[in-house]
């Protein structure tokens, strides 16, 4: 009989196992918003955290991000060509960057790079005691360790989206006037035709959202990461693993409740 | 064995019916232990046996299934009977590997929980008590620029010790000070335990099972065994103990024979 049970038992584990993540992922929130009121006294950490997670990302950024508007209008162009007017490759080159792939490819550029270091850092201070040192002298480690990096992710999500929006938009530019004999006046005309600053808005207010995601699934990761070496690797490979997806499935709902 | 005037019935942490279990693994049965204002009291037990777990319920980090911890006449081992920055305030801890913050240097390292602790100082002053601790811990103040990677086990522990005294507490705590130490190393720990004793008059509790460290530093010596502390004594009554376990621990034998006598 017991074996019957197994497959039972196994997904009530998960469900378990779900919701309690879930209650710990709102403590993480909660412990860390309740610091708030002390960011200004912790003003130097906040920025080494924004300098590490904004400024240091930029070249990766810089590179992904040219690549894909050079993809997306290339792509754009191919499946349009013959079917309508060059300025609606400008058009649509400019809505897919802005509302889906700006934000998306730097969450998930940054779920991999700052996501998977936060989670290593935290959970390699765990193994090394330095989070019950902390606490051991009186120091919250929400306030000292977790709200830097909360505002430092809140704050450089969504700037490093802008950047990347700008750069896939001019890699896309380039390669419209190079490779696709499109003018730039009528790449840029095509990028005016039908803009609406919903697209960029509701790319910024994504990007809010994958920044608080990628943080608190990074810190989860880590102060829940198993002992050793293997644990700081099985924590780096779950925060990218659950942050794609959820960046992916809260794109999706965030997108479903904008443009609804 | 230092030379410090200890009250028998002044008890600085009491440890009442203490029993902790980790999943279906019993670590604390059920510990009875009463630690003495400015004493120095050493557990002895094998690895993996609940030493450093009983520290960590003397510091509020892990809060026990039964029993009660007392500290300075505080309980502590409940989540919301105590304020855990006051009684933390009070205690300080050497970590095993030191737990030093990689991040920073020895003097910031030292200086942090300072500076938290008592905005009002100046940062003239900030630096003045790192000297002062470094000084402590017979480190010249040139050590304060050094990474934690750019110091050696005996010396992150030193530096370590210095950061658990910045706030000069009233309790040191000590996980297992000497491990990893070559045996000259070791007793510059030892000395530097004693000297916080001495020179600011601590109480002290030592998790360890390296015996030449126990006997040097203990004022008394308690033996944790299957979950419980089954014997305490001075140093001279632990070595001439006739329980049977806490003889094989401190004579590091394998096995003890049917009697109970190595």
């Amino acid at each position: 009989m017991s074996f019957l049970l197994k497959p039972f038992r196994f997904i009530g584990q998960m469900i378990v196992d779900g919701i309690s993540s879930v209650g710990e992922l709102c403590c993480i929130l909660w412990f860390t918003l309740r610091e708030m009121p002390n960011v200004h006294k912790n003003g130097n950490l906040v920025i080494k955290q924004m300098v590490s997670i904004g400024v240091s990302s930029v070249p990766l950024l810089f590179v992904t991000s040219i690549f894909t508007g050079m993809v997306a209008t290339v792509q754009a162009s191919f499946q349009f060509r013959g079917l309508v007017a060059d300025k609606w490759v400008g058009t649509a080159a400019c809505k897919m960057i802005l509302i889906e792939l700006g934000p998306l490819l730097t969450a998930l550029v940054l779920a991999g790079r700052v996501g998977s270091a936060l989670a290593a850092e935290i959970a390699s201070m765990r193994e090394k005691e330095e989070l019950a040192a902390y606490e051991v002298l009186g120091l919250d480690p929400y306030r000292y360790l977790a709200l830097p990096r909360f505002v430092a992710f809140f704050t450089m999500v969504p700037c490093l989206t802008v950047i990347s929006n700008c750069l896939a938009i001019f890699g896309g530019w380039i390669v419209a006037v190079l490779a696709l004999d499109i003018s730039t006046y009528t790449f840029y005309s095509g990028m005016q035709y039908l803009f609406d600053p919903m697209d960029l808005f509701s790319g910024i207010i994504k990007s809010f959202v994958f920044g608080v995601t990628i943080f608190l699934l990074g810190w989860f990761h880590g102060t829940n990461a198993a002992p050793g070496a293997r644990g700081v690797g099985l924590a780096t490979k779950d925060v990218v693993v659950s942050s794609c997806l959820m960046i992916l499935i809260l794109d999706l709902a965030v997108a479903a409740i904008i443009f609804q | 064995m230092p030379n410090v005037k200890i009250n028998p019935n002044d008890v600085m942490i009491k440890l009442c019916g203490l029993q902790k279990c980790f999943g279906s693994q019993t670590v604390l049965a059920d510990i009875n232990l009463d630690i003495r204002r400015g004493e120095t009291m050493v557990i002895i037990g094998q690895s993996g046996g609940g030493k450093s777990v009983i520290l960590k319920h003397m510091i509020g980090l892990l809060q026990p299934d039964a029993g009660k911890v007392i500290v300075d006449g505080v309980t502590i081992s409940t989540p919301k009977s105590f304020d855990a920055r006051t009684i933390r305030k009070k205690m300080g801890m050497l970590f095993q590997g030191g737990a030093l913050f990689d991040s920073m240097d020895t003097g910031e390292n030292i200086a942090f929980a300072l500076r938290e602790h008592h905005p009002e100082l100046s940062e003239k002053e900030v630096q003045q008590v790192v000297t002062e601790k470094l000084n402590l811990i017979n480190l010249v103040p040139e050590f304060r620029t050094k990474m934690p990677s750019e110091l050696s086990g005996g010396m992150r522990k030193r530096v370590a010790l210095a950061r658990a005294i910045a706030l000069s507490p009233e309790i040191l705590l000590y996980d297992e000070p000497t491990t990893g130490l070559d045996p000259i190393t070791s007793d510059v720990i030892n000395d530097l335990i004693l000297d916080m004793q001495s020179k600011l008059g601590v109480t002290s509790v030592v998790v360890t099972h390296d015996m030449v460290s126990a006997f040097k530093v203990a004022d008394r010596i308690a033996m944790l065994y299957k979950g419980r502390i089954i014997e305490v004594g001075s140093v001279d009554e632990i070595k001439n103990t006739t329980n049977p376990f806490v003889k094989q621990f401190i004579t590091g034998k394998r096995k003890i024979n049917a009697e109970g006598q190595n």
